[in-house]
């Protein structure tokens, strides 16, 4: 198993529980509005996972694609080209039954409240229960304790037009979760709310994604509550220009700092490397680099550990090991010069590797990068 | 275990109390033009046949050429005593009827007033002829010369009369066909669209008064209804079919309903009536389905975005096809009660003004409703389409 991906470090593919089943599947997705000369393209091949459990948020200028791209997803636009996967089922070319039910699964939530006016807050949550056929007794616990949960517990048997715009967009929250989605989309759901209501609602999606393994996609620019992604997905010109899985992102920053290279690096700089990392895949007993070769590529260990070997003409000695968090490879990149030594996987392992090309920006971008260099490496020797 | 939905279709229809309001009244309007139609048809048909209804007798027989009650066609006497000679015939009796001779006029001071047509039924008193108990009481009064009874229900407007007051009446300086004529009591048949009102007398002052109903001969000796009663234990059909073979072929012979239901067939195909009130009634059925339309179709354009959500969450298209018949179905409720109420007050009113038989039948009330409900199901239908063009992908 020897593998070179193009999956980025940063999308958390190989962190965390990597293992868990994917909610959505996004593969070579192209997405097209209008027909023959008036014919445009919205979406450019774009590759998405998200996994169960994970809370996702899209952003992006207008017309970056992402709003097509969760119409999609939800099942609210017909898949033209290319292959999207919700709950195991492909889209593409889906019938009108397996949609139908794939709607059930998922919450909705828009920016418009698009109540009904004509029914109260609890029979307009209700109309989602009782679509999947719950338990009716159930169903009352759970919209009460929704509503008395988003602050309408005093209200749930008000009429919309007796409502604020707050607290309408609450009970539409409300109607999106009621019939436990395992699949949630908001567009901007916490935009007509203030800071307190807004809080309580990303509170309640993080237990809805932590005890339920309840998926969260949601288009937002209010940075009060970025800090419950677990992904943040940038949408520019139709293409996904970054799919950045947080918790990953800190981990490789955290190991890049330890590098010193990097240490004066600021963390949206190091983010910015962490961008460029690719995914590398080695298995036990393969060599990662070999003395001699050109070097191309700085390598951190995600998992897994190395045997640094170097040849001395007679033997190959053993000089260190590596394990996870650690780096090599930087020499020749720095130096234009061959590999000094022999890397191997002891076991199978998993590396992030910044390109020579990437791996000199950086550096260039630091204008006491010379000197450090040079202190480091007559430091190591 | 029978769950209860959220009645979307009651709530959306009963929400907007104004739109309400006028929904129904747009309804109501159209149930009314419907019922007005039926009511008038109805009751030109069931005025025709008034006499028929008003008759004794099983099986009836009128000349062959006569098409309608109205057109005097006549046949022998002959025909009657045929007619008697028949198994399962308790009674063969002969109705005579005048119209074009027989003109009321009123005397005034010597001199005659304009006079009206007015339909004259001879009789012989012995014959059980008429159910009305009004006229068996009657009966007596009728055997002296110039005698008649007058029917209280005759236009006003021709024949105005004091119709509460017998005395009063008996008083009235009356010529009927240029021969002095004393109206002896009232009874109740009504007008038709060929009889502005009737008078009822004995055989023998019918002769007096229309002696020339025959060129040459007895003028009794031409009868225009043949009726015939049949014997318990005798099959009326049977019957019919013998008469039909015995009697010679210049009559037709018919039990009750084909009697009636022939002068209904008449007046309903032959003539350009029955047409007329089926215009009258697609015109009140598409009023009302523009009205319903207009109902259906801005309720749901005001909450397409609901509806959109709703299709989000995956609610299928049989559920809102559903939801506007519901929706259609009870539109047709809330406006046929009031307009169905109203057309009876209508009915009642025009009854005392027209002296037309106008009153809600089972089957009118059950007809008008039919087209109430195809009306606002068909309009629903059409406006259904605005519905499941609802895109819930323009809702992000």
């Amino acid at each position: 198993m020897s593998t070179q991906t193009t999956i980025p470090a940063t999308s958390g593919a190989f962190g965390g529980d990597m293992h868990l089943p994917k909610t959505v599947k996004v593969k070579n997705l192209q997405h097209f509005f209008g027909e023959g000369e008036l014919r445009k393209q919205a979406l450019f091949n774009n590759n998405l996972e998200v996994r169960r459990g994970e809370i996702v948020i899209m952003t992006g200028p207008s017309g970056s694609g992402k709003t097509t791209l969760l119409t999609l997803i939800g099942t609210l636009r017909t898949v033209q080209e290319g292959s999207l996967q919700l709950l195991g089922n492909e889209l593409c070319g889906a019938d009108r039954d397996l949609i139908v039910r794939l709607r059930r699964e998922m919450g909705f939530i828009f920016q418009a409240h698009n109540l009904f006016e004509s029914l109260t807050a609890y029979q307009n949550v209700n109309m989602a229960a009782e679509l999947v056929g719950l338990d009716p007794m159930i169903t009352d616990g759970r919209i009460k304790s929704l509503l008395t949960r988003l602050g309408l517990g005093d209200r749930i048997h008000y009429k919309p037009n007796s409502l604020s715009g707050g607290q309408k967009q609450r009970v539409a929250i409300a109607r999106g979760l009621v019939h436990k989605p395992k699949l949630i989309l908001a567009d901007e759901p916490t935009a007509a709310l203030d800071e307190k209501s807004g809080r309580e609602v990303v509170t309640l999606f993080q237990e809805l994604a932590r005890d339920e393994g309840c998926t969260i996609i949601m288009v937002t620019h209010d940075n009060r509550i970025l800090d419950v992604a677990d992904r943040i997905v940038n949408m520019v010109d139709g293409h996904v220009k970054s799919d950045v899985a947080v918790q990953e992102t800190s981990v490789i920053c955290e190991f890049l700092k330890d590098f010193p290279l990097f240490s004066d690096l600021t963390p949206t700089t190091l983010a910015e490397i962490a961008d460029k990392m690719m995914v590398h895949e080695k298995a036990a007993g393969e060599s990662v680099i070999r003395q001699g070769d050109a070097g191309d590529l700085f390598y951190l260990i995600r998992g897994g550990s190395v045997d640094v070997l170097i040849d001395d003409g007679k033997q190959e000695n053993k000089v260190a090991e590596l394990k996870q968090g650690q780096y090599f490879g930087e020499a020749a990149l720095i130096t234009d010069e061959p590999r000094n030594a022999t890397v191997v996987a002891k076991e199978d392992s998993i590396f992030y590797a910044l390109n020579k090309e990437e791996f000199q920006a950086v550096l260039a971008t630091s204008a006491t990068f010379g000197e450090e260099l040079r202190q480091a490496l007559f430091n190591r020797q | 275990m029978l769950k209860r939905r959220t009645p979307l279709a009651w709530k959306n229809l009963t929400h907007d109390w104004r739109r309400l309001a006028v929904a129904i009244a747009g309804i109501a309007f159209a149930v009314l033009l419907m019922f007005t139609q039926v009511g008038f048809q109805n009751a030109l048909f069931d005025s025709q046949v008034k006499v028929i209804d008003d008759l004794q007798g099983d099986i009836f027989f009128v000349s062959k050429a006569k098409y309608t009650l109205a057109a005097e066609k006549r046949f022998s006497f002959a025909r009657i005593n045929q007619a008697r000679s028949c198994s399962g015939v308790s009674g063969a009796y002969p109705v005579y009827s005048e119209l074009t001779t027989s003109v009321l006029r009123k005397m005034d001071r010597g001199k005659g007033n304009r006079g009206f047509p007015i339909r004259s039924l001879g009789f012989f008193l012995n014959d059980p002829i008429f159910k009305s108990a009004d006229i068996q009481a009657h009966l007596h009064l009728l055997r002296p010369p110039g005698s008649a009874l007058f029917d209280q229900k005759s236009k006003a407007k021709k024949f105005n009369f004091p119709k509460d007051d017998d005395l009063a009446l008996a008083q009235q300086a009356l010529e009927l066909a240029n021969k002095n004529l004393t109206l002896v009591g009232t009874f109740d048949l009504g007008s038709d669209f060929a009889h502005d009102g009737n008078l009822i007398m004995s055989a023998e002052n019918f002769a007096t008064y229309f002696p020339h109903r025959k060129r040459f001969g007895d003028p009794l000796s031409v009868v225009d209804i043949g009726i015939v009663h049949v014997q318990d234990g005798f099959e009326i059909s049977a019957v019919k079919d013998i008469l039909t073979q015995t009697l010679d072929k210049d009559v037709q012979v018919f039990t009750r309903e084909e009697f009636r239901a022939a002068e209904i067939h008449f007046w309903d195909k032959s003539t350009p009536i029955g047409t007329i009130f089926l215009a009258g009634k697609l015109i009140g059925f598409i009023v009302g389905m523009v009205i319903c339309y207009q109902v259906i179709f801005s309720d749901i354009a005001d909450h397409m975005p609901e509806f959109a959500t709703l299709k989000a969450m995956g609610y299928p298209t049989r559920y809102f096809i559903r939801l506007i018949v519901v929706e259609a179905l009870l539109l047709s409720l809330v406006g046929f009660v009031p307009g169905a109420i109203v057309s009876r007050v209508l009915y009642g009113w025009l009854s005392g003004q027209t002296g037309l038989l106008m009153y809600m039948t089972v089957s009118g009330v059950a007809y008008v409703y039919v087209a109430t409900m195809c009306m606002c199901v068909a309009s629903g239908m059409l406006a259904v389409r605005k519905l499941l063009s609802a895109d819930p992908a323009s809702l992000f």
